[in-house]
């Protein structure tokens, strides 16, 4: 079985188009993992190491989040690997989040704000199709956006950990991230949007909206450090979960809630 | 004739609930012919033409394309017609022929079908000079040609059309209609037309449909429109100056006018000036035209409410 016809290819194809053609998309799809990937982590190995190592001591607070298995970790060492564990991640799902959200944006908002959807619903092609076609294509995009992302992360994270001789950062924490909980933000970042362009919002508009899934993410990973709970892997698998139910959900919804009459209005 | 292209039953819309935009809309149109669908500003056209494509929903009623119900099956409305409307705009990043191949291509069409069609026919609306410009760097005119080019990309057998030639210049509309005009006698292609340039279709179009603030007013062709109107058909003569006919009445220039109550007394009347010894030198049959029919039923439908 097809995932795709052609006649839905051709569709996804001229998203990825629009995409590329439009500078605000394509700037924030680069920009974005450029930030997060390679600007910030890069930026903080720096500091570290100008750092003197007394001052360290002086984060004697934070270093009281260390878990267990981290405890003879040496001063810069413990810093890194807090940071690699607490604030990175927060971070790198910043991708997802945005590329998938610009993506589903270009694809819906922009393309009912220019009256070619219309168009494209006057075609053989249904509503379901011309839908299933461009989140398709979104996730994709940004699925791609964020292994990539992932792949330079995991490089500048490994020189780092060389240069502090620690052990690869890797563990089940960012496993858990990267393989369950991304995909499934991913997922619902797309559909929010597409389901935002049903109703009458500008694209201006939406992307306020998109905000509103940027802010758990942050108040989740910076809650850790009142030192209440500490994120986890079985934590992050439970989010993952719950995101999942919910993505089933918006799919149910978007499914019923898109024809051609109200996604025009 | 044969098959029925269009049919609607009572096709109403309400945007709101309390308001019709159309209402009570009942329609037969049969295959082959092109259709004049004619009214004021907010008469309800531009409903009329997304209720038959099915962008949107009929409150009440319903409505046919060749048997087929565009609410439960819309996909199968779009292979059979193509339309045009103001709001369905093209891709401005591509170029007029990359946009007409992305259309064919996602009508199903393969690559080398969509670079044909879209040869002959952006030759045909002259646009060929400018297939590869971007279209955001169209006029509106060449944007509208573009449009329906689009419409026509896959041979639609009725083709739905919202203002076609409401941004173009003579020439071009001059050149849009001949080629609808070919299509519907050579290939019985429908046209359903909506416009409220009544002249233009007077020249383009078969029968008529009129609107007015969401209800039909009348329909049929030239002739049953004008009876119902009753506005006659008028015989018009010039004669040699001086002379004075009996029962008629004067226009200007030497001309005399008279009403007839069908097509059949025009070769008695010419008759009978000639043998009363007058001197004609031309001799015309009227009909009404589609403007004098519009206002009157405007006018008299304005005076019901
Ligand atoms: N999306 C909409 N929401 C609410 N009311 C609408 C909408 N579209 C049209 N209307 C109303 O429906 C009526 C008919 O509108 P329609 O666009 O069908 O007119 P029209 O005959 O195409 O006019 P025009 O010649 O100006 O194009 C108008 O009174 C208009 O205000
Ligand atoms: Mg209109």
């Amino acid at each position: 079985m097809k995932i795709l016809t052609s006649e839905e290819k051709t569709v996804v194809f001229k998203d990825f188009g629009d995409i590329w053609e439009n500078k605000t998309a394509r700037s924030i799809l680069f920009l974005v993992p450029f930030m997060m990937t390679l600007v910030l982590p890069v930026f903080f190995l720096i500091l570290l190491f100008h750092v003197p190592s007394d001052q360290i001591k002086g984060m004697e607070q934070m270093l009281q989040l260390l878990p267990a298995q981290a405890a003879d970790l040496n001063g810069r060492q413990s810093v890194f690997y807090l940071v690699t564990n607490l604030i990175f991640p927060m971070f790198f799902l910043m991708i997802p989040l945005t590329s998938a959200s610009i993506c589903a944006a270009s694809s819906f908002i922009l393309e009912k704000e220019r009256g070619t959807l219309e168009t494209l619903l006057l075609t053989p092609l249904s509503v379901k199709r011309v839908f299933k076609a461009k989140v398709l294509g979104g996730i994709f995009l940004s699925a791609l956006t964020t292994a990539v992302s992932f792949l330079l992360f995991s490089i500048v994270m490994a020189v780092g950990d060389l240069l502090l001789s620690m052990p690869f950062y890797l563990n089940w924490n960012w496993l858990v991230l990267f393989f369950f909980l991304s995909p499934v933000i991913t997922v619902f970042s797309v559909l929010f949007m597409a389901l935002t362009s049903a109703k009458s919002v500008s694209n201006t508009e939406s992307f306020q909206t998109s905000g509103y899934l940027v802010l758990p993410i942050v108040l989740l990973f910076m809650g850790q450090f009142t030192g209440l709970y500490q994120v986890n892997a079985i934590l992050l698998l439970w989010i993952s979960g719950i995101l999942f139910a919910a993505d089933l959900v918006l799919c149910f919804f978007s499914v019923r809630l898109f024809t051609a009459e109200k996604l025009l209005r | 004739m044969s098959e029925i292209a269009i049919h609607a039953q009572k096709l109403s819309k309400s945007y709101n609930g309390a308001v019709y935009a159309l209402h009570d809309l009942s329609l037969e149109i049969p295959s082959g012919a092109v259709f004049g669908f004619l009214g004021p500003n907010g008469a309800g056209k531009t409903t009329a033409v997304k209720l038959l494509t099915g962008l949107l929903k009929p409150t009440d009623g319903s409505c046919a394309i060749f048997g087929i119900s565009p609410v439960k099956k819309p996909c199968e409305v779009h292979r059979l017609c193509g339309a045009v409307t103001e709001t369905a705009r093209m891709y401005g990043r591509l170029t007029g022929m990359q946009n007409l191949i992305f259309f064919g291509q996602v009508i199903g069409l393969t690559k080398r079908e969509c670079r044909q069609r879209a040869e002959t026919l952006l030759k045909s609306f002259d646009l060929w000079d400018v297939r590869d410009k971007c279209l955001s760097s169209y006029s509106t005119g060449m944007a509208q040609c573009l449009s329906m080019a689009r419409a026509m990309i896959a041979r639609p057998r009725l083709l739905l059309l919202d203002e076609p030639v409401s941004g173009l210049d003579v020439e071009s509309a001059l050149r849009v209609n001949t080629m609808m005009t070919n299509l519907a006698a050579q290939e019985g292609v429908t046209v359903f037309l909506c416009t409220h340039q009544l002249q233009y279709a007077q020249n383009f179009c078969n029968s008529y449909g009129i609107v007015s603030k969401g209800k039909m007013l009348a329909c049929g062709d030239l002739e049953s429109l004008s009876r119902e109107v009753g506005i006659p058909l008028r015989a018009r003569f010039r004669l040699r100056e001086g002379q004075t006919p009996k029962h008629m009445e004067c226009l200007n220039d030497g001309w005399w006018g008279s009403d007839l109550s069908e097509e059949e007394d025009m070769p008695d009347l010419l008759q009978n000036l000639v043998s009363s010894g007058f001197d004609v030198f031309e001799a015309q049959l009227v009909h009404p035209s589609l403007e004098d029919i519009y206002f009157k039923l405007i006018e008299w439908k304005g005076e019901e409410t």
